[in-house]
């Protein structure tokens, strides 16, 4: 009993870390654009089609299929952001925001989009993806390890890590953090806003493809349901966490890991999902903010 | 009417419901995912009522549509000061706790040797009232589009009112509207009930349609499509959403001209779309330059 919990607990950590890098990608573009891309999963899903290509056409290494997976999905992000969010980030930010659901609905659209190109490029239902690791898993005592899993957790916190390196010791994560506070200041201060817009979604995008790269991985194989799936958890673990807040897409993404893991393992499959739900539904109902602000026990700021 | 043209025609008109449903709440200022939960309440409860109560169809619609709108105030009163994509996420989130519901009840009942009922995952099969009344599918097809005439006669009515002007008033600012004395609470409350009942008259349609019906037809996918809908057609009359159904289901999906790369078309061409028009085709100036058109010329 306490072994299943131990061992329960630490999947749902493992499953978690990959929810996420999911979500610090969703949760950056949300931070600086204020916009939901709903195509960030099926962009995930064009890398990992091109690295599964890449795989039957030429047997590539793994650091080679991970690059691929990364370049890929960034390429896909980029074409996103020059069709759904460049032409709609100058609209009105206000309430009633026009440009907010225009830019949502447009990257449903792309979403479906890409989803069709990449299922009528390679059409079957499941391809086999070379694996990262292919020696037995680690055993700690009664509790055993995946060592993919673990290699997933270290992205995570090194993703996570670098992040915020990257956007409070840098001059580009300066900019970045004076488009988010005030972006028409930064406009007239000279900072190249669209440029920035741009090459945020880069990140993220990098972002989303190592982390699709290293799900595909552990999972073993690519389906068309890559997409929706990456688009749905990384929105879930965003969410939970606290919109917009990097450390909120780490716990956010921990704490659906365990949640799924333990009712899982409690009450089976269908009710993992529905519990899943609940917990987001009650959480948005009571504290929009997320668990992190939750944790930091600020109090409860009205939700935008 | 050959048998083709008379599914687009139904599945035009069926679909439009939702649209409108998703329509009336982005005119209130929000934007659900979660509106094809309420599709699904509806066609399971008018088949419930059809099929195992035995209730004539007009009472079982009824009955779907209370239920329907009984199930948004229950989503909408915990959600209500939510906006945005939090608002979004929220009805996400009921919407799939109702599929996953769904996939959960096992209600039968043995019927002419037949177990009818929803099965779980197995779906609910033989809605057939409409067959067994020995009523033709071109009469099925009118009644849903009197049905659609109606709710657009009722919509026309109410932007015409004080309630309609409200109603634009809280969707463009809900601030505004409430240092105007509207109670904007209890608006969105209104409107996310009347949208339930809306989707619910759809999904009950629906069920009477395909006679089956089955938990994955109400899943995310649905909800987000009547969202696209409602936008891509516009936002400034009702006839937005229908026409926004007719491009995808009747030009697109019909046609056959792109068949197997219909969404590489759609998709690419509403996301074109929105950057020119980011409120859709009939937006609200549209509408209006039309409006002044037509009152130049009164014989028009």
């Amino acid at each position: 009993m306490v072994v299943d919990l131990l061992q329960n607990t630490l999947d749902g950590l493992m499953l978690g870390a990959a929810y996420a890098l999911l979500a610090l990608g969703f949760t950056l573009i949300f931070g600086v654009l204020r916009r939901a891309n709903l195509a960030y999963g099926p962009a995930i899903m064009i890398g990992a089609y091109a690295a599964t290509w890449v795989h039957l056409q030429f047997h590539a290494g793994f650091l080679v299929i991970a690059l691929v997976t990364i370049a890929a999905a960034m390429a896909a992000g980029a074409y996103v952001e020059q069709l759904c969010f460049a032409p709609h980030a100058r609209r009105s930010r206000g309430a009633g925001d026009a440009g907010a659901v225009a830019a949502m609905v447009g990257s449903f659209a792309l979403w479906m989009q890409l989803e069709e190109a990449a299922t009528l490029w390679l059409p079957k239902h499941l391809y086999s993806f070379p694996p990262l690791y292919d020696g037995p898993p680690i055993v700690l005592g009664p509790v055993t390890v995946r060592v993919e899993y673990l290699a997933m957790l270290a992205c995570a916190v090194l993703a996570y890590l670098g992040l915020r390196q990257l956007l409070t010791r840098t001059r580009f994560g300066l900019a970045v953090r004076a488009v988010v506070d005030q972006a028409d200041a930064a406009r007239l201060a000279g900072i190249n806003v669209p440029r920035i817009f741009m090459l945020v979604f880069a990140v993220a995008s990098a972002l989303g493809g190592l982390a699709g790269y290293l799900i595909v991985a552990t999972h073993g194989q690519v389906t068309p349901m890559l997409g929706m799936w990456s688009t749905l958890k990384g929105m879930i673990a965003m969410m939970l966490g606290g919109l917009g807040s990097l450390p909120g897409a780490v716990v956010g993404g921990l704490a659906l890991g365990l949640i799924e893991s333990h009712s899982q393992w409690l009450f089976g499959p269908q009710y993992r999902d529905l519990i899943a739900y609940l917990i987001l539904f009650a959480l948005l109902a009571v504290q929009p903010s997320g668990l992190w602000a939750m944790l930091r026990r600020s109090p409860a700021p009205a939700a935008p | 009417m050959d048998e083709y043209a008379l599914g687009v025609l139904t599945n035009v008109g069926l679909l439009s419901f939702l649209a409108l449903s998703a329509y009336l709440l982005l005119v209130a200022g929000e934007m659900s995912f979660g509106q094809q939960a309420f599709f699904g309440v509806g066609a399971y409860a008018a088949g419930i009522g059809t099929a195992m109560w035995g209730l004539p169809l007009p009472v079982a619609v009824l009955f779907a549509m209370a239920l329907g709108a009984a199930a948004a105030w229950l989503v909408g009163w915990p959600t209500l000061r939510l906006h945005g994509l939090y608002f979004a996420m929220a009805t996400l989130a009921a919407a799939e706790m109702f599929r996953i519901l769904f996939e959960l009840v096992h209600y039968q009942r043995a019927i002419d040797g037949d177990l009818v009922g929803p099965d779980g995952t197995q779906g609910f099969r033989g809605i057939r009232w409409v067959l067994e009344q020995g009523i033709e599918q071109e009469t099925f097809l009118a009644a849903v589009w009197a049905l659609l005439l109606i709710v657009l006669a009722a919509f026309a009515v109410v932007e015409r009112t004080r309630l309609g002007a409200t109603l634009r008033m809280v969707g463009e600012d809900p601030e505004l509207a409430a240092v105007f004395g509207v109670n904007v609470a209890r608006v969105k409350l209104g409107v996310a009930a009347a949208a339930g009942a809306l989707a619910a008259l759809g999904g009950a349609l629906y069920a009477h349609h395909n006679t089956y019906v089955e938990p994955r037809n109400f899943d995310i996918m649905l909800g987000v499509h009547s969202l696209a809908y409602a936008l891509i057609g516009g936002l400034g009359t009702a006839l937005g959403p229908l026409l926004g159904v007719a491009l995808d289901i009747g030009l697109l999906e019909s046609t056959r001209v792109f068949q197997g790369y219909r969404m590489i078309v759609f998709g690419g061409l509403v996301a074109l779309l929105l950057i020119v028009r980011p409120r859709g085709l009939l937006d609200e100036v549209a509408v209006s330059r039309v409006a002044a058109a037509l009152r130049r010329r009164p014989t028009a």
